[in-house]
């Protein structure tokens, strides 16, 4: 039987934990490893089990609702609903996108990984995308 | 009567000794360290130091027990476990401050399983109300004999094994120890809730939610058997003595489970811990953590529902001269 997919933060991280939350939550969706209708865990439990306070994960919660992936509702938690796509992004956000992800790959570079390395790490990455 | 009382000075110093093995292999008086630490030759030394004084206290309290005039018992006999617990506790957080330079930080990384599956107790849960059962049956079992209990019964044993505090034969005075310790099994049913919701999940809060069952059980017997003491004439000496009969092998089975290879270490940030054994947390949701000094969970004592337990306990303890005669 497969376990229930697990979300993962590292606090000693420079991103903040909300972001970490939203971003892994965000990929477990879009990679379809937690289907429409799936119920979260409550506020208090994923707060416990992270070592964060409770407004934290509160906050992933509502950027998720507020993209259209959750339905949150007092007191019974969190269920992931059905999403439709929303229209194609604007050239701007398209822009800010690429900037993002250029600075990334500086990063990448800074830190010693070779451009083949990052070259295969992206064909991996956009193959995944193309899949789901 | 000397005799038991070194005999509980002797199991005092025997928990205490045994305190290095009672936490992981990776944290050694409160302190998190590379888990070979122990084997190294400051570990080793750091263990022997602690166990030596505390020897050396037990065995000086244990010459004062076997040698001091009779008339002294009484005033030393209660500050003999004193001595020995404070003796400790001051080796113990000498050692802390020895080994905090080496200290190390757990790895951090957090991880949560997205279930919404609800949290299901364990099946031994329910035998938490036992000890109420025993309590209820001491309770029926004194109705049924009322014109047998003693218009005057001994409540309270001193050091010399004789009685020095007595009740009369009225409500109070018959029910008061058990509706005692009938709020004090609440209060501890209350904790093992707390700690199984209130924690991470880990394979220990299974074993803390069962040693509370034990101490619960062990309230509710000996509360009975002082209760119907006077009508069965029970020797003092076995109620004295069933704490640490029931305590010895709970202890040996939780040292046994500790050296056991378990789950990773609760990743708690190192600043969060003060003295050695507070943890206070403002960003973390958890009420209870995995404890860095002996086995088991404390606080977080940013979590303000922990206020509300200790003041529970304040509650019950305050309560006491008012229910019992």
């Amino acid at each position: 039987m497969d376990s229930a997919p697990r979300l993962r933060i590292d606090p000693a991280s420079t991103v903040p934990v909300v972001r970490q939350i939203t971003d892994s939550l965000r990929v477990l969706f879009v990679e379809g490893r937690l289907a429409a209708g799936t119920a979260l865990p409550s506020v208090r439990r994923v707060a416990m089990e992270l070592g964060v306070h409770f407004n934290t994960v509160a906050e992933a919660y509502r950027i998720l609702a507020a993209e259209g992936w959750l339905e949150v509702k007092q007191g019974r938690g969190a269920v992931l609903v059905a999403r439709t796509a929303p229209a194609l992004a604007s050239e701007a956000w398209r822009e800010d996108f690429r900037s993002r992800l250029r600075a990334l790959l500086a990063q990448m570079r800074a830190q010693g990984v070779p451009a083949a390395r990052l070259a295969a790490e992206l064909r991996g990455v956009a193959k995944e995308v193309t899949r789901t | 009567m000397r005799l038991v009382l070194c005999a509980v000075s002797v199991f005092i110093g025997g928990l205490l000794y045994a305190v290095p093995n009672m936490t992981r292999r990776e944290i050694l008086f409160a302190v998190p360290l590379p888990p070979d630490f122990r084997d190294r030759s400051e570990g080793r030394e750091a263990i022997s130091a602690f166990r030596t004084t505390i020897a050396v206290v037990v065995l000086a309290c244990v010459g004062l027990l076997l040698f001091l005039p009779a008339r002294l018992l009484g005033a030393i006999a209660a500050a003999m476990p004193l001595a020995i617990v404070l003796a400790a506790g001051i080796s113990f957080y000498q050692q802390y401050r020895k080994l905090a330079p080496a200290a190390v930080q757990f790895k951090r990384l957090r991880e949560a399983e997205l279930t919404a599956q609800p949290e299901r107790l364990p099946w031994f849960a329910w035998l938490a109300a036992g000890p109420f059962v025993i309590l209820g049956a001491a309770a029926w079992y004194l109705h049924l004999s009322w014109s047998r209990i003693p218009a005057r019964f001994p409540v309270h044993w001193g050091a010399n094994g004789q009685p020095n505090r007595w009740a009369e034969r009225t409500t109070r005075g018959v029910y008061g120890p058990l509706f005692f310790a009938a709020e004090l099994c609440t209060w501890l049913l209350v904790m093992a809730l707390a700690g199984w919701f209130g924690s991470r999940r880990s394979p220990w809060r299974s074993v803390v939610l069962g040693l509370l069952v034990t101490v619960q059980y062990l309230m509710g017997v000996v509360f009975a058997l002082i209760s119907v003491q006077a009508l069965l004439g029970l020797p003092v000496w076995v109620i004295a003595l069933l704490p640490i009969a029931v305590l010895i092998p709970v202890i040996t089975i939780t040292i046994n489970k500790m050296s056991q290879p378990s789950g990773p270490p609760d990743p708690t940030p190192n600043e969060c811990w003060k003295g050695a054994i507070f943890y206070y947390n403002p960003n973390d949701a958890v009420l209870f953590v995995e404890k860095r000094a002996g086995f088991g969970y404390t606080f977080n004592f940013a979590n303000p529902w922990c206020w509300v337990l200790l003041g529970g306990l304040a509650l019950v303890i305050a309560s006491a001269p008012f229910i019992v005669a």
